[in-house]
């Protein structure tokens, strides 16, 4: 179900999705005005209580501009939008996505005008200490390297977990059929819904 | 005291309205005359010429004259799309410009009620050094707006020249889907009913943008035109858009207007003309965002994301908590009432009444001009070359026109909205719609090269370009959008070629039997006297049969044999980019259009049965000819490194691989179905010749008395980075 903006508390559900899109038009920051929704109090408090909440593209601007995963999500290098096919890895395994195993490669969209994932000094270490590190920008074969850098994100860092938080920039929703280009996305998600990768869309 | 100079009026006009009014109109009213009356409003100068255009077809819902033409897709599905420009605006403020003129294309679809779905952009830029600073703003301003509302840019069309330089073309197509039988427009409004103004206050931006900004040539003075530029919303035009849209859904409103040039004075009277009603606004009702607003000011204003609604009584209250749901502002600014005319009150006060049957109907157009058809001769005979030269090859393929997009295109969302198939990495756009249904192709050709010197035989390949897009993938056309960009209409030669443009492209919709539903014309690009070249952006959507398995663009294995469909009989390098390299100038060349018929017909029907006859990949022949076209197919997604040998006849001559004649195709097909092949011409009377096949050599050879070699890297090379002009 969609759920509207000014909700100050949840229905009852099992998890909660933030998706892309351009929320406010993108004005002040990428998800900043909608970090501050009324129905965000709702869904911080739903995350602290343990329900998992996915945020894909503006989702994961907006759980970044929350303070609900860390790091900031600063405009490309180039100044410019990047709209493009992009393989990913799966840094490390989350027991939210089930099958979902580390050294898999994903070809995923990504689409966004801020997308340049970084931190603060000292926290990237503390980041892959603690296996927040989900997803990073990678070639085909699944190495990580700059040229397979889009961005400029540090440590090509496409998406980040916070125990049952989770954001990424590329968009699994836009990769559900081999006639759009992949179904790897129908994977990604059926993983997070704990459906394995039997779904069939 | 306003004179009609003021307002952008000819003498000749101001005495029109003085006849038919029997009276002189005071200064409102002299403003409203002046929007309405101008070019850009009353399209007075090309409207008899677009006339001629064939509107009918048997897939056409809507024809010309709503905001957006409809056609219909399948028996669920209408499919409305127009091409709209923003020349003038982004030359003067390239982002805001540019994306005001997304935005205003996008309120025209939404007024028909259909979602929009897609966006193509048909750009012409300059060579000067300003020239990159304009392609910039440009696109960061129709991707900043219409990707934000959730629309995705799925194809276009980029081209440079010097006449450009202070004349940019910004040609938008936008295109939207909305169920069948649903009847939305401006004709619907019945007295009784409220009009109602929603989404943004009105501002003083953009006063005179209509009949000053757009309607006259650029000169010193333009500068100071900076204030008519308007600036865009987004997010308030996501809001205007989904609440008309859940309005129209419902069927709460009678008659729908969006806000475009010359604002509320244009959206009102044409309403009330479209619907044969007459209308009362009361200007002290608006919404303002400043102070003090003169009622001349209110009713010329052009600030984006407004639309005007027309609603019955009884509708009223479930209008008004859709509106409040989506917090969008709202006034009811006026009534619907029997008769013909547009009364504009200020409280109980009558500031202006005029007959909108003179003041939409009454504008005096400018009769056709016949006899002085431009270029119906050939004037300036082929282009003749030497032998070619392996150079030509890199200038042509790393040539401004025909070089890579991915520069642009990727600085666009072209899959927000989850349907394209294909997007700009292609020729054309495949769009899904859902299971079960068919899909939507789209494709957009502005080969403005061609119509300089025979605007006539231009506009029949800028219809024939588009058209054989849309054919590689077997689609059938269904309707056609025109936007039509030229010079000074005053000055004859401007018109002539105009003219000329105009009836070549109807000759060849009327040919191919696809109806021009509608479009735009964008007269006075011209600065200091020098006009841009007569350009033809044409649009086309057409019923893709199978959107989940587009016609590949790409041979898939070495061995697959080069077939070109239609070849012509006498191949010419007139208006194509080689002979703008050589400094050749030459008329395009005239096209054999029945042919391009009967090959079309081919496609539509051997494409769907591609793999029973072994069709591989098929491309159309586009800017650059035979050799780009084959170049981009061994380029474009080729991680095996493919290459291509072509043989040709005696003497590898330039003009069979160079020239840009439309309505010819690249077909790629499995050698094991040769039989086929070999005899479709006695079968199926169409022309196919056998050029050569597909290797596992990564280099483009041509042999043909001797043997010309390119290597795909050196290919990849002049495509990705261009910069080869100097190679000789």
């Amino acid at each position: 179900m969609v759920l509207d903006y000014r909700l100050r508390s949840l229905p009852v559900l099992d998890r909660v999705i933030l998706p892309g899109g351009f929320s406010y038009g993108d004005y002040l920051r990428s998800g900043a005005l909608a970090a501050a929704a009324p129905i965000m109090d709702a869904v911080e408090k739903a995350a602290a209580d343990g329900m998992p909440v996915l945020g894909i593209c503006n989702g994961f601007q907006i759980l970044c501009e929350r303070g609900l995963l860390p790091g900031a999500l600063l405009p490309n290098p180039g100044g410019e939008f990047i709209c493009q096919w992009q393989t990913v890895r799966v840094a490390s395994e989350s027991p939210l996505f089930t099958g979902l195993d580390q050294g898999r490669v994903l070809r995923l969209p990504i689409a966004h005008h801020e997308g340049s994932y970084r931190v603060t000094q000292g926290q990237l270490a503390e980041l892959f200490e603690r296996g927040q590190v989900f997803l990073q920008y990678s070639d085909p074969e699944g190495q990580l390297h700059g040229l397979a850098n889009p961005n400029g994100s540090v440590a090509n860092i496409a998406g980040v977990k916070n125990h049952n938080v989770v954001g990424l920039m590329p968009h699994p929703e836009r990769a559900m059929a081999p006639y759009l280009g992949s179904r790897d996305g129908a994977d990604f998600l059926a993983s997070w819904l704990g459906m394995g990768e039997t779904v069939v869309c | 005291m306003l004179t009609y100079q003021d307002v952008g009026l000819s003498a000749y006009e101001e005495q029109e309205i003085m006849r038919l009014l029997g009276r002189r109109p005071n200064e409102l009213e002299l403003g409203l005359f002046g929007a309405l009356w101008s070019e850009h409003c009353s399209y007075k100068s090309s409207k008899n010429l677009l006339a001629q255009l064939p509107h009918q077809g048997r897939f056409v819902v809507q024809g010309p004259g709503g905001n957006a033409g409809v056609v219909q897709l399948s028996a669920d599905w209408d499919v409305a799309f127009k091409i709209e420009s923003h020349n003038h605006p982004s030359f003067v403020e390239p982002l805001q410009g540019a994306a005001t003129g997304v935005g205003g294309i996008l309120r025209d679809i939404v007024a028909m009620g259909a979602r929009p779905i897609a966006i193509a952009d048909i750009l012409k830029f300059g060579t000067n050094e300003k020239a990159p600073a304009l392609l910039h703003g440009v696109v960061e301003g129709i991707g900043a707006y219409g990707n934000a509302i959730g629309i995705p840019n799925v194809t276009g069309s980029l081209g440079f020249s010097a006449v450009y330089d202070a004349n940019p073309l910004v040609n938008v197509l936008a295109v939207g889907i909305r169920r069948h039988g649903l009847h939305v427009g401006a004709d619907g409004a019945r007295p009784g009913s409220v009009l109602i103004l929603i989404g943004q206050g009105t501002g003083r931006d953009g006063i005179h943008g209509a009949s000053l900004l757009a309607s006259h040539d650029f000169g010193a003075e333009t500068e100071e035109m900076r204030p008519t530029v308007q600036v865009g919303d987004p997010f308030m035009g996501k809001l205007l858009m989904e609440a008309t849209l859940a309005i129209v859904d419902k069927g709460l409103s009678d008659a729908v207007q969006d806000l475009g040039a010359a604002g509320l004075t244009s959206s009102t009277a044409e309403l009330a003309y479209a619907s044969s009603v007459g209308l009362e606004i009361d200007v002290s009702q608006v919404i303002c965002r400043e102070a003090n607003m003169s009622p001349y000011e209110v009713m010329l204003s052009e600030t984006q994301e407004r639309m005007l609604l027309s609603v019955p009584k009884h509708n009223l209250a479930a209008v008004l908590e859709i509106l409040a749901w989506y917090e969008l502002p709202y006034a009811q600014i006026g009534q619907v009432m029997a008769g013909d005319f547009l009364r504009v009150v200020a409280g109980d006060q009558v500031l202006a009444e005029l007959p909108t049957s003179v003041l939409v109907g009454g504008c005096p157009r400018v009769p056709v001009k016949h006899g002085k058809r431009m270029g119906s001769i050939d004037q300036s005979g082929a282009v003749e070359t030497g032998n070619l030269e392996l150079a030509w090859g890199y200038q042509v393929l790393g040539h401004a026109d025909c070089r890579d997009r991915a520069s642009v295109y990727q600085r666009y969302d072209s899959m927000i909205g989850i349907r394209t198939v294909w997007g700009p990495e292609h020729d054309v756009a495949v769009m899904h719609l859902e299971n079960g249904s068919p899909g939507i192709c789209i494709a957009v050709a502005a080969p403005a090269r061609w119509a300089e010197i025979d605007s006539y035989s231009g506009g029949i390949g800028a219809v024939a370009a588009a058209l054989s897009l849309v054919a590689t993938q077997g689609a059938v056309p269904l309707g056609l959008t025109d936007g039509i960009n030229a010079g000074n209409p005053e000055k004859p030669e401007a018109y002539d070629k105009m003219a000329a443009l105009i009836q070549g492209i109807g000759k060849a919709a009327e040919i191919f039997e696809v109806p021009v539903t509608g479009g735009n014309v964008s007269l006075h690009n011209e600065t200091e006297g020098r006009a841009i070249w007569p350009t033809a952006a044409i649009g086309v959507v057409a019923r893709h049969p199978s959107p989940e398995h587009p016609m590949a663009d790409t041979p898939p294995y070495a061995g697959a044999r080069v077939l070109i469909l239609n070849p012509p009989t006498k191949p010419d390098l007139g208006g194509s980019v080689l002979a703008e390299i050589l400094g050749r100038s030459a008329s395009y060349p005239t096209l054999d259009v029945d042919a391009i018929q009967h090959s079309v017909h081919f496609l539509a029907e051997i494409v769907p049965q591609a793999e029973h006859v072994g069709l591989l990949a098929c491309r159309a022949v586009g800017v650059g000819g035979l050799f780009v076209t084959v170049a981009k197919s061994l380029i474009d997604k080729n991680p095996m490194a493919l290459g291509a040998h072509l043989n040709l006849a005696q003497d590898v001559d330039a003009r069979f691989v160079f020239n840009e004649m439309a309505g010819q195709w690249v077909l790629f097909v499995d050698p094991k179905i040769s039989p086929f092949w070999d005899h479709v011409s006695e079968t199926h009377g169409v022309s196919v010749i056998d050029i050569g096949s597909v290797t596992d050599s990564p280099e483009l050879v041509l042999t043909g008395g001797r043997t010309l070699t390119w290597p795909l890297i050196d290919l990849k090379r002049a495509y990705r980075k261009g910069g080869v002009r100097d190679v000789r």
